[in-house]
């Protein structure tokens, strides 16, 4: 954040923002601090259960927030997320069996996932729109029959179990709690990374390719390498997110990549919020929660329930979950408005308000970029974003 | 163990005094923890009820089979607990309330399931059906020291009591599906010439393994041709051509995949080749499979079974399966003829823990589990005479007795000899 927002102060209204900003600049710290603290003493008091669902939205975060990537910020359709997942998960528990170091193995999980991310996009991304969602269904399509024929690696149709993440005896504490704290760690490393990285120049980049391709090109960033680029991180956050799982469930099978796995992991991205780092997270818990949610309602009817949550979530907040506290500021903001000023309701904010800065990064990420650009192109990407709208 | 080992150093003094502060709220550990003492019953029981938890597909591809293993235990409890319930070996009158959970066949919610069990104080996982979704928590279950008992899975490694000491699978492993075949063609006296397709995973080889092991050292059964296809695979006329070339008159088809194996009896017609098969109990359906594959033509199909089959007219009037449709009509809302076999098996589950529950003498899991191991010559109902519950050989599950049976045109009979 600290890229675009600093730099925005600076060119427009300096003297007035400045100490709006230090301001919140501390609120932010003191927030950050708390979140850090509940975050940490949270699963000393949660009973077991809770600390257990914790650990796979974690796992599943990681997993969306890497399908956000390459889908939300550079608007690649990416259909085999799951495959990702899935190959970090078989490294992990092959490694895990042939004993190599835990550190060792988290990097392998994330590298060889990564490789072969690459290896698919350089290909793919030559492909134009549809053409990249096809070549991605065929990823988890090949890899179950290939994941059933390796029995050497992958222990066959029966699955392979490993486990690594039980609470080592000086920690004192509960496997459940010792999960936890492993997710934690690679999550929020994950979700930091994450964040600096379509904050920054690559951001840019991929909000661009998103929008328009031949504007992106005309501002001599390659459609091309971006994508592959994105498609590349994606499928490491994909292995990561494998990494996790196996940390989590200690045993995959190829069930765990089978197609459908890959749609809910989409619909959890579009429900909570399509280009938002908070909707990943969101989207790791809808993954989660939802199937127990059901459960608890009948677990007979488990589908056309979970059917009838994503309709509804998709009417009332097309933009996600994430973008509820917009919908509500809007709603109320328009009751307080009403005998005064109406215009206050259009939620699309001017490039370069500074005051707009708690806005969700979402829009941060659009005011970036005319910041950038010249007078000509900000027009252009206005009229993308309004046709997107 | 675990609660030994728990408050050490500083994060025990937080842990402990954040307990403390949330204690009011009842949100501590200590209320979901596993009793202390030896003696205190274990979570999931109470002198009037226990818990039992399902997880299984109930949404997705095996839905229908999924939702069958809850009816059947349901509709078996339902009526008992109508009846004032069971009655415990150490003399105490329970109901047995079942909770099921949907893991569409995802081993990653069959492990999330399982853990809400736990949280939701279940005595024990039963019935569920799956190998990746039963395997998901097999582990977290032997080191809750939750039994996982009586699960619908073919595979094998449930029922070895070093690697698996909470689990006990119910229906026949693959082996013993294929050895009964083997047997049944071995005894037969005359020289018979074997084709095998099998399916290339556990199941196709565990087929194979218990039928090869069978015919072993018999000199009239040769097998002379062998062919496999992927689960995956959409046609398997490559393999079928191959094998009609050599001449087998007897065909062991290890198929799990139901338009497969209508396609396969289809085209060994097309191709002249009219031997006799053996299909897994799986994919022998007479109305699913049989039927569309127009079975008639070949001099025998057989396969194997162990519950009376309730479409069947020689059973219609049978008194346990009158009570069975009703049972299920009444207490698991299923008023259709069961589609699927699983329906029965799960029925025959529930008086297999009912006959466990009856001997348990302490109302603990590791009662349970003790008495579990110990039912010997159960003739639960549904299930054909020759076959029988039997919990008490190590490597074996509760079912390994299976009878082979030839198709009649309209169903199924037991024969005792092949031909």
């Amino acid at each position: 954040m600290r890229n675009p927002l600093s730099a925005k102060p600076l060119s427009v209204e300096p003297q007035s923002v400045k100490p709006v900003a230090t301001g919140n600049r501390t609120v932010r710290i003191v927030v950050l601090v708390l979140v850090a603290v509940v975050l940490l003493l949270a699963p000393l008091n949660l009973p077991p259960f809770a600390n257990q669902t914790l650990v796979r939205i974690g796992v599943y975060a990681v997993a969306v927030l890497g399908l956000n990537i390459v889908m939300g910020y550079t608007g690649q359709v990416n259909l085999g997320q799951i495959f990702f997942v899935g190959l970090g998960a078989y490294v992990t528990a092959y490694g895990v069996k042939q004993g190599w170091n835990i550190l060792l193995v988290f990097v392998l999980a994330c590298l060889i996932a990564g490789v072969v991310g690459l290896l698919v996009a350089l290909a793919a991304a030559r492909l134009g729109g549809l053409a990249i969602a096809m070549v991605t269904i065929a990823l988890p399509i090949v890899g179950v029959p290939l994941a059933k024929r390796l029995e050497g690696f992958t222990g066959g149709s029966q699955g392979i179990s490993a486990r690594f993440t039980d609470a080592p005896d000086w920690s004192g504490l509960y496997n459940d709690q010792w999960q936890y704290y492993i997710i934690l760690l690679v999550t929020a490393a994950g979700f930091l990374l994450a964040r600096n990285l379509v904050r920054g120049k690559y951001g840019r980049a991929f909000g661009v390719v998103k929008e328009n391709e031949a504007v992106a090109a005309s501002m001599g960033v390659s459609p091309y390498r971006t994508k592959v680029l994105a498609f590349t991180v994606a499928s490491i956050f994909g292995g990561a997110s494998g990494f996790l799982y196996l940390a989590a469930v200690q045993y995959t099978s190829p069930e765990t990549l089978s197609f459908g796995h890959s749609i809910s992991l989409l619909a959890a991205m579009v429900i909570g919020g399509a280009g938002s780092i908070a909707g990943s997270l969101i989207g790791g818990a809808y993954y989660v929660l939802v199937p127990l949610l059901t459960n608890a309602v009948d677990p007979g009817l488990t589908t056309v329930s979970q059917g009838a949550i994503l309709l509804i979530v998709l009417f009332l907040l097309p933009e996600g979950l994430v973008s509820l506290p917009r919908v509500l500021r809007r709603i109320t903001g328009r009751n307080r408005d009403r005998p005064g000023a109406p215009q206050r309701t259009v939620p699309a904010p001017a490039p370069g308000a500074g005051s707009e800065k708690q806005a969700d990064q979402h829009q941060t990420e659009h005011q970036a970029i005319p910041d950038q650009t010249d007078q000509q192109q900000t027009i252009q990407h206005q009229t993308g974003r309004q046709d997107q709208a | 163990m675990r609660k030994n080992t728990r408050p050490r150093g500083v994060l025990g003094i937080v842990a402990v005094a954040a307990v403390i502060a949330l204690s009011a709220s009842g949100c501590t550990r200590g209320g979901t923890n596993q009793g202390g003492g030896s003696n205190a019953a274990s979570p999931g029981i109470t002198d009037s009820s226990i818990t039992l938890g399902i997880t299984t597909p109930l949404s997705g591809a095996i839905a229908g089979q999924g939702t069958c293993t809850v009816a059947g235990v349901t509709a078996y409890f339902g009526a008992l607990n109508a009846a004032g319930g069971v009655k415990f070996g150490d003399g105490k009158t329970r109901t047995v309330n079942i909770k099921s959970y949907d893991d569409g066949y995802d081993p990653q919610k069959s492990l999330a399931n399982f853990q809400q069990m736990v949280s939701d104080n279940v005595f024990a996982a039963t019935a569920g059906l799956g190998t990746p979704t039963n395997r998901a928590f097999r582990e977290a279950a032997i080191s809750q020291k939750v039994p996982q008992v009586l699960v619908m899975t073919g595979d094998p490694l449930f029922s070895d009591r070093k690697q698996s000491p909470w689990q006990l699978g119910f229906v026949p492993i693959y082996q013993n599906e294929g050895a009964a075949f083997g047997k049944l063609i071995a005894g037969s006296g005359q020289p018979h010439k074997v084709a095998i397709l099998s399916q290339n995973d556990d199941y196709g080889k565990g087929y194979v393994q218990g039928f090869k092991d069978a015919i072993k050292g018999a000199s009239n059964v040769s097998v002379v041709g062998e062919q496999t296809y992927e689960a995956t695979d959409t046609s398997v006329d490559a393999q079928l051509t191959q094998l009609a070339s050599s001449g087998a008159d007897v065909f062991f088809d290890a198929m799990s995949i139901t338009p497969l194996a209508i396609a396969s009896l289809q085209k060994a017609q097309q191709l002249g080749w009219k031997p006799s098969w053996f299909l897994p109990s799986n994919t022998s359906s007479p109305a699913a499979i049989l039927g569309p594959g127009g079975a008639a033509a070949y001099p025998g199909i057989y396969s194997v079974s162990f519950a009376k089959a309730p479409q069947s007219p020689a059973f219609a009037k049978d008194p346990d399966v009158v009570k069975f449709l009703a049972d299920l009509k009444q207490y698991a809302k299923y008023p259709d003829m069961p589609a699927f076999p699983h329906c029965m098996w799960s029925y025959m589950v529930g008086a297999t823990l009912e006959q466990a529950f009856k001997t348990m003498t302490e109302p603990t899991r590791d009662s349970f589990m003790t008495a579990l191991r110990n039912v010997k010559g159960l003739q639960a109902p549904l299930m054909l005479s020759g076959t029988s519950v039997d919990t008490t050989t190590d490597g074996q599950p509760a079912v390994s007795s299976v009878l082979v049976q030839k198709y009649d045109g309209k169903g199924y009979a037991t024969v005792q000899n092949f031909g």
